[in-house]
């Protein structure tokens, strides 16, 4: 068979596969991908830079949105940089709030990546369902923190609002409704032979690869490593929580998606235990005042376990009241850049949005 | 805009039609320029439903009549978006969308970031807030359909004729200029 | 006390161990699961070899870069995590800011390429040995690496964005549309803020 003609093709930053605002540049010989290399920078708006110049707290309203569609990580992550760097204690209340509060955006995520997936496949049902479903948990968020997307909610030393009253119940109730979608989403995404066909054996990474290119999260679960941010080193209340880490064995698309569906589950049951164990007391341990707060000389690595993987901070203060650096490791970082233009050599031109959203591809934090 | 109906009254019959069928078929371009895109599912989805009143994403901009710019924009995209408005048919649109492209938002002091996009295309409407909620985004929705029906939609027209102004002040931003000439 | 210790016992045997190795590294065991580990640049690239190694620290979790302005100074920060010890090693380097060069470790572990391309466009710091060195997140940059401390942001968005407003010339404008719209007097509050 005589190799067919390479052509260039730009695939993005305007194209309704690609996940958010960033361009992959195909080499392709037909159908089959050669080579490609991603462009990012569409969405840089030099947070890091715009932190410099913001003391701690007016940091806040920054770092939330460095990933839009999990802000919470961002919050809890810069917190608890400060903490440790401080060390400033944190109520038990406000601990169990913050697991509450990043579990339902997981939840959240989740709904917006069940959508995407599928809908990358051409499943264009799930979207309206799951993205509509989000919305309750948004509706959640929103009385309790008053935004929709961005909550500002967790700041250093606790979290700035206590429940309001008969919150958990509401929490509950809309984790029961989320809980009785379930059965028609795996009826329609995960028994579907057209899905299962579109996934299975697409996007493979090898599980050696996986350990030395810096793969975190589902895509790391799925080749078969039980790594977990909440277990491997547990922050917050997580040590006192029973859950499990579902893996596969597959490192495919379809692994990928099975362990994000298995771990839905396993969020629903956390937020469930969470609401058990709450206990009374402060939810806030008071910052003087913010104008003036100063942090002392010193520099921390903290990471959150988000949807997409370890969502890392490296904050350095030099003893004054603002950051002298904030530097933000997402996972996507690694995933969509390096990773992504090796595991599309070889995959189709139809799979190219697939495979960027079974690997949580998230353009605002790569470019913060 | 038919050449051959040149009779006053007839022409006003044919433009209370044609604004009537362009109210009512707004699509949008499938382009999340920035983070106000997370608002856009949501909008167009079950709960929303933004498709009720004839919004719908379409993917190229040789379809579409709306060009939604979802926040804030970097140089690097800007140069993408002037050049993806280009290329959508007349009569078309743009909406800003979020505080940060009415003066720039919280990047005012960002050297990557444009501050007031009406400097660089010519906006219909604004949407402020960050982010605007779904209700707020299908409010400007609305706002937009009226302004078409009343005729004063009519930033396309300004930006043809003072393409030159618009041009002179994207090139003051956008360094390397290779793009090709759109002919009008 | 001795309960503290008991729980830093794996971390400080640790770093002893390191400390024997690199006599010259300067050890600190930071809490529980993190070390860190100060070191001469030119021993980085041998070090990191040897903890990927040796002690199994294969996940590269960040490649920071600090700029400490007053002092001279780039600080590299490289940040590993064991998967079989369950521990986080930061490394840490200083190079003089008025040769801002470097050894690359894109052959220890692939994807480093990504962020020493970061870090190349936004300090200005050249990697040996990474090849691929070219425009990153930036389009067209002429100034200077916008991440280096004497880069002023304010100043540079002043001059290069001619659609920048002064925050309370466009609040001023904001009032006034509200109140020609509405027909309403400007409400008390506002009035201090002002120009007028």
């Amino acid at each position: 068979m005589t190799r067919e003609k390479e052509t260039t093709l730009y695939l993005g930053p305007q194209h309704p596969g690609i996940t958010g605002n960033m361009m992959v540049k195909l080499k392709v010989a037909g159908d089959e991908i050669v080579k490609a290399e991603t462009h990012v920078g569409y969405l840089h708006r030099a947070f890091e830079k715009l932190m410099e110049a913001r003391t701690w707290m007016q940091s806040f309203p920054i770092v939330c949105r460095i990933c839009v569609p999990e802000p919470d990580p961002n919050e809890e992550n810069f917190a608890r940089a400060v903490e440790e760097i401080e060390g400033r204690e944190v109520p038990e209340r406000a601990q169990y709030i913050r697991v509450l509060v990043l579990e339902l955006a997981r939840l959240a995520s989740f709904g917006l990546w069940f959508g995407g997936q599928s809908g990358s496949a051409g499943l264009y049902t799930m979207p309206q369902w799951t993205v509509g479903d989000r919305d309750y948990i948004l509706d959640l968020f929103e009385e309790l923190t008053g935004g929709r997307v961005y909550h500002m909610y967790i700041w250093p030393g606790g979290v700035r609002k206590d429940l309001p009253e008969g919150f958990t119940d509401r929490v509950l109730k809309t984790l029961d409704y989320l809980e009785s979608r379930l059965p028609a989403i795996d009826n329609l995404m995960f028994d579907n032979a057209v899905f299962q066909k579109r996934a299975q054996g697409v996007g493979y990474i090898d599980p050696k690869m996986a350990r030395e290119w810096g793969v975190v999260g589902p895509p790391l679960r799925a080749c078969g490593f039980k790594n977990d941010v909440r277990i491997d080193e547990p922050y917050e209340i997580y040590d006192k929580l029973n859950f499990e880490v579902p893996t596969e064995t597959g490192g495919d698309v379809w692994a990928r998606a099975l362990v994000r569906r298995r771990e839905y589950d396993q969020s629903i049951s956390i937020i469930r235990q969470v609401i058990e164990k709450m206990p009374g007391g402060e939810y806030y341990n008071k910052v003087p005042n913010p104008l003036t707060w100063t942090i002392p000389r010193g520099d921390a690595y903290v990471k959150t376990e988000s949807v997409r993987g370890e969502f890392g901070y490296y904050v350095v203060s030099d003893g004054s009241t603002k950051p002298r650096r904030v530097h933000v490791r997402g996972p996507a970082y690694v995933h969509a850049v390096s990773l992504l233009e090796r595991i599309l050599v070889g995959a189709n031109i139809a799979d190219v949005s697939f495979i960027m959203n079974s690997l949580g591809t998230c353009p605002p934090e790569i470019e913060r | 805009m038919n050449p051959n109906i040149n009779d006053k009254d007839s022409r006003k019959i044919v433009d209370i039609i044609q604004s009537y069928a362009q109210k009512h078929s707004l699509w949008v371009l499938a382009y999340g320029t920035g983070c106000g895109a997370i608002e856009i599912p949501p909008t167009m989805t079950s709960r929303y439903d933004a498709e009720r009143f004839g919004i719908t994403g379409r993917p190229t901009p040789r379809m579409a009549d709306v060009l939604l710019i979802t926040g804030y924009l970097a140089t690097k995209t800007l140069k993408r978006v002037i050049r993806s408005y280009e290329q959508m048919q007349s009569p078309k649109y743009v909406i800003g969308f979020g505080s940060c492209t009415i003066n720039g938002g919280m990047y005012w002091d960002s050297y990557n970031t444009i501050k007031s996009l009406d400097h660089y295309l010519p906006v219909d409407v604004y949407i402020n807030g960050c982010m605007p909620r779904p209700e707020a985004v299908i409010s400007g929705f609305v706002k937009l359909q009226e302004m078409i029906s009343n005729g004063t939609a009519n930033g396309w027209e300004k930006y043809r004729d003072n393409l030159d102004l618009y041009r002179s002040q994207q090139k003051e931003v956008i360094k390397n200029w290779q793009m090709p000439d759109y002919n009008w | 006390m001795n309960d503290i210790k008991q729980e830093l016992l794996a971390e400080q045997t640790f770093a002893d161990q390191i400390q024997k190795t690199f006599k010259t590294a300067g050890v600190r065991v930071i809490r529980k699961r993190r070390i860190e580990v100060v070191m001469r640049a030119d021993l980085i690239p041998p070090y990191l070899t040897h903890a990927k190694n040796q002690h199994n620290f294969e996940h590269l979790s960040h490649i920071s870069c600090v700029d400490w302005l007053e002092e001279g100074h780039f600080e590299l920060v490289y940040i590993l995590w064991s998967y079989t010890m369950e521990m986080q090693l930061i490394v840490k380097c200083r190079i003089p800011r008025h040769t801002p060069q470097f050894t690359s470790i894109q052959n220890i572990w692939e994807h480093a390429g990504t962020y020493e391309r970061e870090i190349h466009e936004m300090y200005g710091i050249t990697f040996a040995g990474n090849d691929n060195l070219g425009d990153f997140l930036l389009e067209d940059w002429e100034g200077p690496p916008p991440m280096r401390r004497d880069f002023d942001t304010v100043k540079y968005s002043e001059e290069n964005f001619k659609d920048r407003m002064d925050a309370r010339q466009d609040a001023q404008n904001v009032r006034e549309t509200i109140t020609k719209r509405s027909g309403e007097d400007m409400p008390d509050f506002a009035k201090p803020y002002s120009l007028r």
